[in-house]
């Protein structure tokens, strides 16, 4: 088994397979989580979904977290915790009922804070914030102690600063026997491809992905304002920052949409941007918009100090959703990528589900929505 | 993108000492306009370092106080008002220069062609089980203490680590009539003649040095050669430094300070790299390279001419003779003082020794990274491990972290914990957000 | 900012002109500035705003002492005040 990519869905896979039994070489073009995957915001969540393919798969990556959290493998890193979704105005306030109405329909439980409950229930949040809807059995994970997390359970030792720089199909092209890299070609009897952005290429997918670039903000620590906040904010205009994009089909322009998070630490999380470019550095002009809205939000951050900006490559597809399962007319070839900004809450999900598929299984999760399939293939890059 | 910067100007120096200075000047004298921030609310850098408004605390016949008046007169005729107590942050990814206005409140835009960044050095610390207690400070760190209050702190100092500056320290605290009670030195200068020998092409030097060494003695100073700090502890409310000497002899001194020292390095954490398009990106001083303050100047006007040169098109000369020769100066300087034992004593470190202060992660703490079986790199190790992920952005882990990691890992170079991002330093959030919110669609 | 006397902790502590607050904190021999998020010890260490050691919490906000001038009547408290 070789599986490309020791991001979260790679290191996953990783696991999974090692679990039943399988050989797996975990081959990394330069560290694990060195990629979105290390510079996630953490979210572990369904409040921003809406009801579909993805809601499903959401709920389905949250109440593996609860369990694997239980069974002790991601002991001490998953925060449980609610998201707090909030309008600021009547126009957000009208777009949350709407949007909480979907949720509620799913059968997720929520609370409705408006007025005095609001306040005592939000100390900290600015007095123009109308509503708020808290979305329970939520939790968050940090993206890279997952990933290490992980990888020390399959065992697995990973092939650091080994790029893959194609497949080798058998003459019959109904099979790869190898993927090809710098140190010359590595047979495997299955191959997942779990590379992020690099995952469309190798496979003859060239326009089903595109990057889509996230600036962060991490806070020093404030254990106390940390603790006053029962879970993570987040702005309405986030519904409306990842519709917009959906809907725009040449998108130049940038959407901001706010997510405040108090991490483990007693640090605070602010993001993030939605950015079609793939660098990772960050601009004065996007992170002081982000913050005035994040201070006018919560007033009491602008006493804290910036530490650490950054940002994050995610990898979104034409249509919205990942691209999970095996390549059509491959057997033994499988992708796991596009996961656009879901990914610490889909990776251990998916990296089961491939497992499954790979030992032959049937998935729990419905895959078909994610077909790789429904992509027009090239040939892939040998 | 779409504001405008609050600052445009041909050229922007961070960093208000000798370097600095030197190339605000230069710039000037060249026809561009320039703008300098520094820091703190007066000029003068680490060594000129002198309380605001206050008589100045070294001699009128000084060398070095001649240079300075000297430096600061030629910024007075260039006409270069200062930006005082503006921190330099970094420059994003639109070529922006941001410089935290600390009188302000606010981080302030520079739209500028070229950068030279003269923010000085920053101490080397090795980890020593205790030196994370309070009055425990580094040797420049208690420098600048005694400059700028013009008296030593109450109480017995100790000063320990590796190279010049202890003495130059233990020499100035003679004058103010508080001499240190010891001077932990690593090496062993006494007993190197052959880089003493080399020593005698740099009398100027040589001088400094003796006359500092003539006062520590005279002062009664014992200058403990070939020996370590290895560990401080608390006592009665006053600290105890357990010392080590060449033969594995210890002994236990009280003391209310303890300076620590084991050289210096470039402050460089967090500043953009070396950039060759607009805005230029230099350094001088010893950010670029730690020669210390006799470089400095020369180094301000070489890094001002390169400047000039890249801004007029024509082929940059960084030529400066004093540089190459403060260089060979201290290249001497560091076999004279080299460490009588080699290791820096990082294996025999206890594992409860903090060694990441601000993330409180101890050297015990990496060890086990070290030893797991998946061989984890430095960035795996920061951001698991938290070293250098605190407040200070690893100004005194990192290269102690890389030590460790090169020690455990022989053969093998560790590459860099800290990155070159900005912020170089924390920023307060009322400053960096934008002051109205903007529609953003 | 000529000498008078600042606040720590709600206590007067003299300063002379041009010094910082951290300077004036270690000559009137105050040197544990409390804890920090993190819990660990803060104190003066470097004196040139590096170590982020010796912050403080000047009007609610954290800044480093040795590169804050002291005030008259400047009211100084430990982080843990503002941060907890």
């Amino acid at each position: 088994m070789v599986v490309v990519g020791a991001g979260i869905v790679g290191a996953a896979t990783c696991y999974f397979l090692s679990q039943r039994g399988f050989r797996v070489r975990l081959i990394e073009a330069s560290a694990p989580a060195s990629a979105a995957s290390g510079a996630a915001d953490g979210a572990v969540s369904v409040a921003s979904k809406r009801p579909g393919p993805m809601m499903t798969a959401a709920l389905a990556g949250i109440a593996l977290y609860r369990q694997l959290e239980r069974d002790g493998l991601f002991a001490g890193l998953f925060k449980s915790r609610p998201t707090m979704m909030v309008a600021e105005n009547e126009k957000e306030a009208e777009k949350l009922v709407e949007h909480s109405a979907a949720l509620a329909g799913e059968g997720m439980r929520l609370r409705h804070l408006e007025g005095g409950a609001l306040r005592q229930h939000l100390p900290g949040v600015a007095p123009h914030v109308r509503l708020a809807v808290e979305v329970g059995e939520e939790g968050h994970a940090i993206g890279y102690e997952i990933v290490r997390r992980l990888i020390a359970a399959s065992g697995v030792t990973v092939e650091r600063g080994v790029a893959v720089t194609g497949l080798a199909p058998k003459s019959d092209g109904k099979t790869v026997t190898a993927v090809r890299t710098a140190r010359g070609a590595v047979e495997a009897d299955h191959v997942v491809i779990a590379a992020g952005g690099g995952s469309a290429a190798l496979l003859g997918l060239p326009d089903a992905t595109r990057p889509r670039k996230g600036q962060l903000v991490v806070t020093e620590r404030s254990p106390a304002l940390a603790a006053s906040l029962p879970g993570s904010l987040m702005s309405c205009r986030y519904l409306l920052s990842k519709d917009a994009i959906r809907a725009a089909s040449a998108e130049t322009g940038r959407r901001f949409g706010l997510v405040i998070d108090p991490l483990r630490t007693g640090q605070f999380l602010i993001g993030s941007t939605r950015e079609e470019r793939e660098d990772t550095g960050n601009d004065h002009d996007a992170v002081s918009r982000l913050l005035a809205s994040a201070v006018k939000l919560m007033p009491a951050l602008a006493h804290l100090r910036a530490i650490r900006v950054f940002a994050g490559v995610r990898t979104a597809t034409r249509d919205g959703l990942p691209i999970v399962g095996r390549m059509p007319d491959i057997e033994n070839l499988l992708v796991a990528t596009g996961f656009e900004g879901d990914g610490i809450c889909l990776g251990p999900l998916v990296g089961r589900e491939i497992a499954r598929l790979v030992a032959g299984e049937t998935t729990e999760l419905d895959l078909t929505p994610f077909a790789p399939g429904r992509f027009e293939p090239r040939s892939l890059v040998a | 993108m779409d504001r405008p910067a609050d600052i445009v100007c041909d050229t922007l120096v961070v960093g208000g000492g000798a370097a600095g200075v030197a190339a605000a000047a230069e710039l000037c004298r060249a026809g561009l306009t320039v703008e300098l921030a520094e820091q703190r609310p007066a000029l003068g850098g680490a060594y000129y370092r002198q309380p605001a408004g206050r008589a100045a605390g070294m001699q009128a016949g000084d060398r070095r106080a001649r240079q300075w008046s000297r430096l600061e007169d030629e910024l007075r005729r260039a006409a270069v008002t200062p930006r005082l107590r503006h921190v330099f942050l970094g420059v994003d990814t639109d070529g922006l220069v941001l410089l935290d206005d600390r009188n302000g409140g606010r981080v302030r835009t520079v739209r500028t062609r070229a950068v030279i960044v003269a923010v000085g050095a920053v101490e080397r610390v090795l980890p020593r089980p205790g030196w994370q207690l309070d009055g425990v400070v580094t040797a420049g760190g208690l420098q600048m203490l005694i400059k700028e209050t013009g008296e030593a702190p109450r109480g017995d100092i100790v000063i320990a680590g590796n190279g010049p500056l202890a003495v130059a320290l233990a020499a100035d605290l003679a004058r103010l009539g508080r001499p240190p009670v010891a001077v932990v030195e690593a090496g062993d200068p006494l007993a190197r003649p052959l880089a003493a020998l080399r020593m005698a092409a740099f009398p100027g030097l040589v001088a400094e040095a003796a006359a500092h060494l003539v006062r520590v003695r005279a002062a009664g100073t014992p200058w403990l050669r070939g020996s370590r700090l290895t560990s401080i502890s608390r006592e009665d409310g006053r600290l105890l430094a357990s010392i080590e000497d060449r033969n594995g002899a210890t002994r236990r001194i009280r003391a209310d300070t303890v300076a620590l020292h084991d050289g210096i390095r470039p402050n460089d954490f967090g500043l953009p790299a070396t950039a060759r398009g607009e805005p230029f990106v230099l350094r001088a001083g010893d950010c670029r390279e730690a020669l210390g303050v006799g470089a400095a100047e020369a180094d301000g006007r070489a890094a001002a001419r390169e400047a000039v040169a890249l801004l007029t098109g024509t082929a940059p000369r960084r030529h400066a003779p004093e540089v190459s020769r403060q260089r060979r100066a201290q290249a001497v300087l560091g076999a004279l003082f080299k460490p009588v034992r080699d290791d820096g004593g990082l294996a025999a470190l206890p594992d409860e020794t903090v060694l990441c202060r601000c993330e409180g992660r101890t050297v015990g703490q990496l060890r086990a990274m070290l030893t797991e079986p998946d061989p984890v790199g430095p960035r795996e190790i920061k951001l698991n491990g938290r070293f250098g992920m605190g407040s200070c952005q690893g100004r005194f882990c990192a290269d102690n972290v890389q030590a460790l990691i090169a020690a455990a890992r022989p053969g093998t170079v560790a590459g860099p914990l800290s990155r070159d991002r900005w912020p170089a330093r924390p920023v307060l959030i009322a400053a960096l957000a934008a002051e109205e919110e903007t529609r953003e669609e | 900012m000529s000498a008078g006397s600042f606040l720590w902790k709600g206590v007067a502590v003299p300063f002379r002109e041009g010094e910082s607050v951290a300077a004036a904190l270690m000559r009137a021999g105050i040197r544990n500035l409390g804890r920090d998020g993190a819990g660990a010890g803060l104190r003066y260490f470097c004196g040139i705003g590096a170590c982020q050691n010796c912050v403080v919490s000047v009007g609610g906000s954290v800044v480093e002492a040795c590169l804050t001038p002291a005030c008259e009547g400047m009211a100084v408290e430990a982080v843990e005040m503002a941060h907890g």
